[in-house]
């Protein structure tokens, strides 16, 4: 298990989990406690007659507990493993007992069966009739937005701040009625524009055109070739099988957990896992959906190396991905990283003439360092060309401890001319900011 | 991108009002938009949304990074003490985030003793308390080492990491880490801290004043006497009232001089018949004299007493005792200290002017008349415990915790040094009955003073009441974490 202390926190379901977690990763409070190369395990004494009976799949991050906890993991797997990553040594029993054993066979059985799960027998006549009503639907959504946003550019965006929160919601619900849901989103994020920030007519303006961009695309579908349709399909809210997408052959690689970007709307926790394939050179974004209360199916940690089986979601710029199959690894520092700036002005130049509503992607950039120009932070390259920095005030503070003014390796995330730093080579190991 | 304001300048206004013209839009584009101008089928509001996209993907596949050959960041310096081993620096992120401040002194003060510094990753949380906690400023810059200098040279609320000399500190840094330098010198060179108080004073105002005069207990002496009474002119009246006080603790000042003439005038040893005049004993006698300089009245002596007890004139005296050195009375009454306490104890004025002696004695900090009147006194006084030597007072505050507990435990957190063993036995006997008063809060705050060891008896002060079991044994988990992060500190700096 390659898990830093920090690591570990960060799988924590909440700030409130650490601190109970901590005071666990101490060994008095321990009956027993065992590890192999498959997993961790311990009795710990609550506040119960018996101990709570703990274990942890360390090749496919998995906890279980017998404690009522509803959070997950819980404080007992917490501890145990920020114990694990202390004391090592201290855990000289490899034997796991039968409870550990029988979960862990459990799960692979499970696996086992998901793969080999039947799939129902499909009407295919029903299916067409359907996808027909929901193609109709979704284009009668769709011409009532095109004449909303004409509306809109008719009488200028300058009273949208008036607007109120319903005028926005209106129109996303529709889309969501129209079955549209990715157009609902898109439409909801222009309500969610900051009028009181300074140049908000350019986030708005530029959601706009996206917008417009989706549904010309999707009235000229049969005319673009498959793979964009696909793209055009995902932005609009058609959702892609994972079954489906699991059947397919992926990339085999090891992947670092570059960053982990967690946003919460209405109980549902959406993660955002950026990935990098030391092989394939291959970036590639994880979403995960956790509804609150409910644990997660993936336990991805920042700065972990995992061997893994990846599909990409077809796209003409592939990004998102899922998960097929994963194990762990341990650490190797090697990887492709782009030289400059120029690179990666061109890429996006690429990767826009593909796909012009494109989002955030990430990037890892060598030898860039943080340098101050007009009352901002900015990242220069070797070729000293520079790139202003997104969210200067979350990540400049640990960065610039670490470079003390050196040049780093360093993983941004953005697009166009903005980008946040989220992790840097330093010392040889990757660290997140 | 002048083409793209143009777009957002429309977009603004509205199409109702304005078109774009082909020539606010890039040379490159005219073809497209041409194209997309002469379409008949479709409106206007169509025909900007369609231009707008096209500059939108035409801005964003031209983004060119802005190329700067003379923008550099100078290189932090290299550093000149070690890191401190990453189980310290563990340690340091379990007390940060158990926000203990004098647990997190408590490891900067190991640190620094080491001559060790901290891990560039954790500076921007470290510096960032600093900046919040400013009486560890002066340590965290010490930990930070040339890294957390060159940090602070960014963030102005972390510039306290600057390695200043005393006097830049003195001249420049903010009335807290100036108090700080202050107070430092004050210590080692009492002179010193008076002369640089004295250079800055007129540009002070009057409540940073009044806070450097706080200082200036510390090392107070007859050196300091011209400076404090050129205060006497001062404007503000807390000023000149600080100055006063801290005058009436120098024995050589003449305000003392002036209060002693007058006790030498009015307080005296007679002899008195006993037995039937068969012999006699030596008695105080308290008679104020007439020939008093009415210009005590103007220095903080009441003329009427506000105490029942006390007739005017014995109130004048009481004051008086007050403010004047215990070794008066030995020169005085040319009597040993012993004895004097004694015929304060036998006199009836005197057993009400006991009272006065014991705040002279704390006033002008006599630990050996401390000492004398814990031996011989009859009454236990507390106001002088802080002056005794540390064994007599662990011994009177053992002693007398039962008596008054919340009055030596006070004293027992101002003394801020680590109690004894037995005396934190005593003390936490109290605070195991009043587990909802001296809570988690207060172990956090205090964790300083308890030693390590009392975590194994922690069981043994369980209180009797049931409903404070739970509580008392929840505070006990707590302690026992707050006491492990000491002991991890301790053994994690000595590997």
């Amino acid at each position: 298990m390659q898990f830093t202390e920090e690591q570990i926190l960060a799988l924590a379901p909440d700030e409130a989990s650490k601190k109970p977690g901590k005071d666990l990763a101490n060994a008095a409070k321990w009956i027993s406690k065992g590890a192999n190369d498959k997993a961790l395990w311990g009795e710990c004494q609550g506040s119960g007659s018996k101990p709570y009976l703990t274990q942890i799949d360390i090749n496919n991050i998995a906890f279980k507990c017998s404690c009522p906890s509803r959070k997950f993991p819980c404080k007992h797997g917490l501890g145990l493993m920020l114990l694990y990553c202390r004391q090592k040594n201290d855990f000289t029993n490899n034997n796991a007992p039968a409870w550990v054993t029988e979960w862990l066979d459990k799960r692979v059985e499970k696996e086992e069966k998901k793969i080999t799960k039947e799939e129902k027998a499909v009407d295919e006549a029903a299916q067409i009739k359907r996808q027909a009503a929901r193609g109709q639907k979704v284009a009668d959504g769709m011409e009532e937005l095109r004449l909303w946003l004409k509306d809109i550019i008719r009488n200028g965006i300058l009273s949208m701040p008036e607007r109120g929160f319903a005028f926005f919601d209106n129109m996303a619900k529709r889309m969501v009625d129209a079955q549209a849901p990715g157009l609902a989103n898109m439409v909801r994020n222009l309500g969610e524009c900051n009028f009181f920030e300074e140049g908000w007519q350019h986030y708005f303006t530029n959601q706009l055109v996206s917008i417009y961009l989706v549904i010309e695309g999707y009235r000229n579908l049969q005319d673009i070739d498959d793979v964009l349709q696909q793209d055009i399909r995902s932005l609009v809210g058609f959702t892609q099988s994972q079954e489906e997408l699991k059947e397919q052959t992926g990339i085999t690689d090891t992947w670092l957990v570059l960053s982990k970007q967690v946003t919460e709307v209405d109980n549902i926790t959406t993660e955002r896992n950026w990935l990098y394939g030391i092989q394939s050179n291959q970036y590639a974004l994880v979403l995960q959906f956790i509804v609150r209360g409910q644990g997660s199916q993936l336990t991805l940690t920042l700065g972990m190396f995992i061997q893994a089986e990846l599909v990409f979601y077809p796209s003409v710029v592939p990004l998102r991905a899922i998960i097929k199959k994963q194990i762990n690894t341990t650490a190797i520092n090697k990887f492709a990283a782009y030289n400059n700036w120029q690179q990666v002005a061109e890429t996006e130049t690429m990767l826009c003439s593909k796909l012009p509503v494109k989002g955030d992607r990430p990037f890892i950039i060598q030898q860039l360092k943080p340098v101050q120009y007009n009352n901002q932070w900015w990242l220069q390259d070797v070729e000293k060309q520079m790139m202003p920095l997104k969210n200067e005030h979350k990540s400049i503070w640990k960065l610039l401890a670490l470079s003390g003014g050196d040049a780093l390796d360093m993983v941004v995330i953005g697009k166009e001319n903005k980008y946040e730093p989220v992790g840097v080579w330093y010392k040889q190991a990757y660290t997140i900011l | 991108m002048e083409f793209w304001n143009n777009i957002i300048n429309t977009s603004m206004i509205g199409t109702d009002k304005k078109t774009i013209a082909a020539n606010e839009l890039p040379g490159d584009l005219s073809i497209a938009i041409e194209t997309i101008t002469s379409n008949t089928t479709i409106d206007k509001e169509e025909k900007f949304l369609q231009i707008a996209a096209l500059s939108f993907n035409y801005r964003r596949s031209g983004i060119m990074p802005l190329h700067k050959e003379t923008i550099s960041l100078p290189v932090a310096e290299p550093e000149e003490k070690t890191y401190c081993n990453a189980n310290t620096l563990q340690v340091l992120k379990d007390i940060l985030s158990e926000e203990s401040v004098p647990l997190l002194k408590f490891w900067l003060e190991h640190c620094s003793d080491k001559q060790q510094i901290v891990l560039p990753e954790i500076l921007p949380v470290l510096l960032a308390k600093g900046a919040q906690e400013k009486k560890l400023q002066l340590l965290v810059a010490q930990c930070s080492g040339k890294r957390g200098e060159w940090l602070g040279r960014f963030n102005d609320a972390w510039n306290f990491s600057q390695q200043q000399t005393a006097e830049q500190t003195w001249q420049t840094g903010t009335p807290e880490q100036r108090k700080t330098i202050l107070r430092e010198i004050r210590t080692t060179d009492p002179n010193v801290a008076r002369t640089m108080l004295q250079q800055t004073w007129a540009e002070e105002d009057a409540n940073t004043k009044l806070s450097f005069l706080s200082i200036l207990p510390t090392e107070l002496g007859e050196a300091d006497i011209e400076f404090l009474e050129s205060l006497a002119t001062e404007k503000s009246k807390k000023v000149k009232d600080e100055a006063l006080e801290l005058l009436k603790a120098i024995p050589s000042s003449a305000i003392v001089q002036q209060y002693q003439k007058i006790l030498q005038q009015s307080v005296e040893i007679k002899k008195e018949k006993a037995m039937l005049g068969l012999s006699s004993k030596k008695v105080l006698s308290f008679v104020l004299t007439e020939n008093i300089n009415e210009s005590i009245f103007k220095s903080g002596i009441d003329k009427l007493s506000n105490k029942k007890e006390f007739t005017d004139e014995e109130f004048i005296l009481y004051q008086l005792i007050q403010a004047v050195p215990p070794s008066f009375w030995e020169n005085q009454l040319g009597e040993a200290p012993e004895q004097i306490i004694n015929y304060f104890q036998k006199d009836v004025v005197g057993k009400k002017m006991m009272s006065a002696l014991v705040l002279a004695i704390r006033r002008f900090k006599d630990a050996n008349w401390a000492f004398l009147v814990m031996q011989y006194s009859e009454i236990f006084y507390l106001e002088v415990l802080p002056l005794l030597p540390l064994q007599q007072k662990e011994y009177y505050s053992n002693k007398f915790f039962e008596q008054h507990p919340d009055s030596i435990l006070q004293y027992a957190l101002e003394n801020n040094r680590e109690w004894s063993i037995e005396m934190t036995r005593n003390i936490f006997r109290h605070l195991a009955k009043n587990p909802y008063q001296y809570n988690r809060s207060f172990y956090n705050q205090q964790i300083h003073l308890i030693p390590v060891s009392i975590v194994a008896e922690l069981e043994k002060f369980t209180p009797q009441e049931e409903h404070l079991r739970n509580m008392w044994s929840n505070t006990s988990d707590y302690i026992t974490k707050l006491v492990t992060l000491k002991i991890q500190t301790i053994k994690a700096f000595n590997q």
